[in-house]
């Protein structure tokens, strides 16, 4: 584990750097936001009015929070890296090197968002605070649950992506792949919470990503109930599990596909 | 002068038709590039499909003018990132100092430089909006329109980027910058101009394009006016114009580096 933590350090010291970079990258965040303070504002233009069970504070809330998680878990590792070292031949040089080539990248992950993420949350907050207000009923089990979820849900996802960037090995480019994961999880994950969704779709929902990665967390700091976060928190060791599992089998099946043109 | 523009579009359709063509090399990945871009937006149905359940219109827009100005920001993002990808890209080319291979050629630098990559998945963003024009309600008038304004939006984005990416003459940090301010286009490119009241629609209509690149197209669409189309051309006129001379000006403090490099 020493190894990977030494990875991590080098990488969250590396961009801490370019922490005035991550900053303008915060103006996308802010727009984001914005767009749809407007657009919930507008849905929720009635007072008083609740949308599959939330207030108007409540949604723009659990906006903010999905966005927050998706903005602040944007890693060129998982992504771009992965892809072109495959592509590129790198990784030849990066599996014979004394760690797993997957933890490896899932360290540099987790030294990337460690500076991202704080910067989305505090600009989340103040944004919030600022044009929304306080969440309602927000407390102590919320903040620490909310957390233990984030971090887990961020993890889950970083480890989706390095599964579908392995997707190399096979096809020349994997982001195609990528767009629609990241569609899926923002376009249904991120705008609304599940309960917005008919009925029926709702347990096969529960099944994706979405749940663990975006839903969960958000929904836990805008409603958090005991039951609730003992399931989320299953689903996703569940997932962590599942998903670190297809990762190592990705890869070992992989990198036996994998020549040396030299040069 | 006739000969010489001549001359200048052959070059710049002959580096368009090439630059396509390297990108066909490998089918699969040009197909699948194409096709998930395709699908990537499509997506987007869901969402304005689960709004449209919660209110019949949003912002004074049904759910087929939605689909109409999602159709117009990609098909207008997807010609110029056909036609000219590279002018996103402009400031690493400058930051690096590697406009010297343009500078050296004889013709237009900035035509050169614009025409001198393409992205092929923005094929997919042109062929998606085609068929969402022709899903929501095939006239031939309609299609017509479609097209023009789809030319004026792409028009008005590439002088956005090229724009904003000159800056980096100037300063460095502008890369990300210029970036953050595309994404603020496209980003409210793709929901109706009605929810948003007081300065930030007027900022929509005036520094930040998307009023002309989009909305106003979409306006016109369902209701034509002459005075709205001659202000939409006016505006990707004048924007362009601005562009270009603030690419020239900057031109002057442009400083080549020492990097040697050979392109094929």
């Amino acid at each position: 584990m020493r190894k990977y933590a030494v990875i991590y350090r080098s990488v969250f010291l590396e961009n801490l750097q370019y922490t005035m970079n991550i900053a303008l990258g915060l103006i996308s965040y802010f727009i984001f936001i914005f767009v749809f303070i407007n657009l919930w504002g507008y849905l929720y233009a009635e007072p008083g009015t609740r949308i599959a069970g939330y207030t108007r504070e409540q949604m723009i809330w659990y906006v903010m929070i999905t966005e927050m998680l998706w903005f602040g878990a944007r890693s060129g590792a998982v992504a771009g890296q992965v892809s072109a070292d495959i592509r590129g031949g790198n990784i030849a040089y990066l599996m014979n090197k004394p760690y797993h080539y997957t933890l490896y990248i899932l360290a540099r992950y987790t030294g990337e968002w460690s500076i991202r993420l704080p910067m989305y949350m505090a600009l989340a907050v103040a944004a919030g605070i600022m044009m929304v207000g306080k969440l309602p009923g927000f407390g102590l089990p919320a903040l620490l649950s909310s957390a233990v979820s984030i971090l887990l849900g961020v993890t889950i996802n970083g480890v989706f992506k390095i599964c579908i960037s392995l997707l190399s090995f096979w096809i020349e480019d994997a982001n195609p792949f990528q767009w629609l994961y990241d569609k899926l999880i923002l376009i249904v994950g991120t705008v609304f919470p599940i309960e917005i969704f008919p009925e029926a779709m709702r347990p096969f929902l529960k099944m994706t990503p979405i749940y663990t990665v975006c839903y969960g967390p958000a929904k836990l700091a805008v409603d958090f109930r005991m039951d609730q976060y003992l399931d989320i928190l299953l689903a996703q060791f569940l997932y962590l599990a599942a998903g670190c599992g297809l990762m190592f089998f990705i890869y070992e099946k992989g990198v036996k596909k994998l020549y040396v043109n030299g040069g | 002068m006739l000969t010489a523009v001549k001359n200048q579009l052959r070059v710049c359709l002959l580096s368009i038709k090439y630059n396509i063509m390297r990108e066909m090399l490998n089918k699969v990945t040009f197909l699948t590039n194409i096709c998930f871009m395709m699908l990537n937006n499509a997506s987007f149905l869901v969402q304005w499909a689960v709004l449209f359940r919660l209110k019949e219109d949003i912002g004074g827009y049904s759910f087929r003018e939605v689909m109409l100005l999602w159709g117009l920001s990609a098909s207008s993002f997807g010609l110029s990132h056909i036609l000219f990808a590279r002018v996103f890209s402009l400031p690493e080319l400058i930051i690096n100092g590697k406009l010297d291979a343009w500078l050296v050629l004889p013709k237009n630098v900035l035509l050169g430089v614009m025409t001198s990559a393409t992205r092929t998945s923005a094929i997919g963003d042109l062929l998606y909006g085609i068929l969402v024009v022709c899903l929501t309600g095939f006239q031939i008038k309609r299609i017509l329109l479609f097209l023009l304004f789809t030319v004026t939006g792409a028009v008005i984005i590439t002088a956005f980027a090229l724009l904003v990416g000159s800056l980096s003459f100037w300063f460095v940090k502008t890369e990300i910058f210029g970036n953050q301010m595309l994404n603020v286009v496209i980003s409210f490119a793709t929901y109706p101009d009605g929810i948003f009241k007081g300065a930030a629609k007027f900022l929509l209509y005036s520094i930040i394009p998307t009023g002309m690149m989009v909305y106003q197209p979409v306006h016109m669409i369902t209701d034509m006016d002459l005075g709205g189309l001659l202000m939409v051309l006016g505006y990707a006129v004048l924007l362009s114009v601005i562009a270009a001379a603030v690419f020239y000006r900057g031109l002057r403090n442009y400083s080549s580096g020492n990097l040697m490099g050979a392109r094929v």
